[in-house]
Order: structure tokens, then sequence, then C-alpha cells
């Protein structure tokens, strides 16, 4: 049987959340939904999921804290995509500098999102 | 009884301005009594009405996300999705329950793209809430007007222009906006025929979200921006300045040369700004033969800027 890949989605949205994890969990993905990004770090630490989907503006922690921390203190290459809104692209350029695999800008379809977690996975695979 | 008699009778005896702040002591404190009861209660109402609006929240947006997911490849509706509106339209009746959905399809449009956000608007017709909004347009409080305007914006629903364009020169500015917003919206550069006979002046904020609401498109039909270029109203020219710069505009290069002998300090200094993006070097000869109309010192800063 093939490992269902795990996936943090990181939302304060919670009607998009559960758009993306009905989505998501029909592709055949294990969706771990957090509201905030406290919630998300907890989840990470706790699941060690095989990707983050992070939106940058969250309350408690960023997107970008979230990212910051996955990638300096817990040392991990997990893939993370940011949704970021119109006009954040300062922040999508930090979040690249901190470690960011892909962007997203809101509003998105989630088809397209779906195309690019099977893109980053079917990459991170062939790199490791 | 004794000490009833004996309270009575000390505040009898007691001197005239005793008795007054003993009646004002007691008076406040029943009404603080009064207060902190109220207070309370009104704290236990909104609790129970939040926690009504969160359970109508969960409720809605799974059907709703479930409405997104059950359809199937053809056109027609699925029987689940049938069921799904009749549901949510039975909440539509209800003004709470109806404010619940549409918050819910609002944040949806916002996040959401594509294929998906046709099946909101979709959505927000068949379960109603469109001719609800539609009908608030007759509303004669303005905030309402304003409200039931975005709505139909925020869906696209086209169906409405006629109903809306009656308030494009609205009394009320938040009205007169969003109805602006909703043509430029739906309609792009068609819906921007108000500007034709506009008197009353658009701000800058304004002209941002018009300009935001034009760029939606990819593929824009430009109109003739030149009768705006030669508006009386000063924030049309203005605008119409900004369009001819975003759209590369080269047609309209005898309008701009005009505009820099207009009486408007900051109209010359628009015009001269976007011929000079559009033209470039030429701008600087253009400017040489204008230089009467402008002050020197415009002229030389205009010029350095070259």
């Amino acid at each position: 049987m093939m490992k269902r890949h795990k996936i943090v989605l990181a939302e304060d949205n919670s009607t998009l959340s559960l758009l993306l994890k009905y989505k998501l969990e029909k592709e055949g993905y294990e969706l771990l939904i957090a509201a905030d990004g406290k919630q998300a770090i907890d989840l990470v630490e706790s699941y060690n999921p095989d990707l983050i989907l992070t939106d940058i503006m969250m309350p408690y922690f960023s997107g970008l804290e979230v990212i910051s921390h996955v990638r300096n203190k817990l040392k991990k290459k997990t893939p993370i995509v940011v949704f970021s809104s119109a006009g954040q692209e300062d922040m999508v350029l930090k979040a690249f500098s901190l470690g960011a695999s892909d962007f997203m800008t809101k509003p998105f379809s989630p088809n397209e999102l779906v195309i690019r977690i099977k893109r980053l996975f079917s990459e991170f695979k062939t790199i490791g | 009884m004794h000490i009833y008699d004996y309270i009575v009778g000390a505040f009898q005896e007691a001197p005239f301005l005793i008795q007054i702040s003993l009646v004002v002591v007691v008076a406040m404190i029943i009404t603080i009594v009064i207060l902190i009861i109220g207070l309370r209660a009104t704290r236990s109402l909104l609790k129970i009405k939040d926690k009504e609006i969160a359970n109508y929240k969960t409720q809605y947006e799974a059907l709703i996300v479930d409405f997104l997911y059950s359809g199937d490849d053809s056109d027609e509706m699925s029987k689940s999705q049938r069921s799904i509106i009749i549901k949510l339209k039975s909440g539509v009746r209800i003004p709470s329950r109806q404010k619940s959905i549409i918050t819910i399809l609002s944040s949806l449009m916002d996040e959401v793209s594509g294929e998906m956000s046709d099946d909101i608007k979709s959505l927000y017709r068949k379960t109603g809430l469109a001719g609800h909004a539609r009908h608030r347009l007759k509303s004669k409080k303005w905030h309402i007007v304003t409200k039931a305007i975005w709505e139909l914006r925020q869906f696209g629903v086209y169906e409405g222009q006629e109903e809306v364009s009656k308030f494009i020169t609205h009394h009320k500015r938040e009205v007169r906006k969003e109805a602006q917003l909703y043509t430029v919206d739906l309609f792009k550069f068609e819906g921007l025929s108000f500007l034709d006979d506009l008197e009353l002046p658009l701000s800058e904020w304004h002209q941002l979200q018009l300009l935001e609401a034009l760029m939606t498109e990819g593929n824009p039909k430009i109109c003739d921006i030149k009768p705006w270029l030669r508006s009386p109203n000063v924030s049309v020219i203005l605008f119409a300045i900004k369009l001819a710069k975003i759209y590369n505009q080269f047609e309209v290069k005898e309008e701009l040369i005009s505009l820099l002998a207009h009486p408007n300090k900051e109209v010359r200094s628009a015009a001269i700004s976007v011929l000079n993006d559009l033209f470039g070097y030429e701008t600087e000869e253009l400017l040489q033969l204008s230089k009467d109309a402008f002050s020197y010192e415009e002229v030389h800063v205009r010029t350095a800027e070259l």
C-alpha cells in the first residue's frame, strides 16, 4: 500500500481550510489543519509532515515565522508553499529568502494547487 | 420592625443635606445594581448570539463546501447539490442565517479563483441571494443599498446593472462609489461611461480602486479616452491620464499636449509625466514649444527630469 503524504495546512480562513481539506483528501493526501501559526508549528513538530502549506498573515505566528522555525530551528527541508495576497510581494520575497519552496497568490485555483503539490513531491523525490 | 423604625427615625432627624446625600447614595447603588444586571444579561445574550453564528457558520460552511465538490462533470446539478440548495434557501429566509451564508461565500470568493469561483457565483444566484440583494436596493437606508451593491459586484450579478446605474450619481459618496465600482468591475471599460458627464470629484483612492477593477481583465477592450481628457472635471482628466499611461494610449498625444496649457497645475504635471513615459525624448521638444504655459520653475524641473 502506498504511503499517504501528510500535509500541514496553516490557514486562518476556516472555509478555505475545509475546502482544501476536501480537495486534497480526495487526491489522496492526509491533511492536518492549523488555524494559526502556533498550531502549525505544533503540528509540524508532532507529525513531521511531507509538505507545509501556509498563509502569510495569521494570528500568533505569521507564515514567515513558521518557515523560519521549520528551516532554522527544526532544520527540516520539508517543502513549504506560501499563500500570499495581492500586494504582499515583499513578504513573498522574504518567504523565499527564509526557505519557502513555492508560492501562490490568492485568489487561487484549488486545481492549480494540486498540480503544484504533485510537482513539488515529484521534485522532492528526485532530489531526495 | 425596630430596625426599620430606627432607620426611618434617624433619617427624619438627620439634617437636610445628609438626607439628600443618603437619597443620592441609595439611588446610585440601585442604578449600579441595575446596570450590572443589564450588562450581564447583554453579555449572555451576545454570547448566545455568537455561539449561534458560529454554529450556523460550521453548518453552512460544510454544506457549501459539500455543494462545491458534489457536482458531476455534466452542466446539470447533481441530486445532492439540489438538496443542499433547498437547505440553503430555507436559511436565506432568516436574516442572521442569510448573513452567515453571505459571509462564507464572500470569504471564499476572496480566496479561490477559476471554476470554483464560478460555482460560488452560481450558488449565490441559485439560493436566491442575488434576488434578495436586488430587493435591498430599494431600501431607503444608504448603508443597506451600499452593501447590496457590493454583494452584486462581488458575486458578478450582471442583471442588476439597470438598478445599480441609478446610484452612480447618488448624493451619498459611499453609495455612488460602490455603484461606480460595480459597473467598472463587471463591465470594464464600457462601465466607465459614467465619466462622460460626471460632475462630482473622484478621490485618488477611488481612482485606484477603479483602475484595480479594470486590471482584472487580461485583454481589455480599451475605449476612446479622449473625451475624458477634455472633461471639465479635473479628477476625470487625471484619471484619464492614468489610463493613457497604463494602457499606452499613444493616440491621445494631441489631447495630452493640449493639457500642457491646462489651468490646473496637477493636470499639467501629470500630462508632462505621461508624455515623457509614452514619447520619451520628444517630450523635451514639446515642453520647449509650450514652455509659455508653465512657470519657469516647472519647466526647469521637468526638463531636468528628462
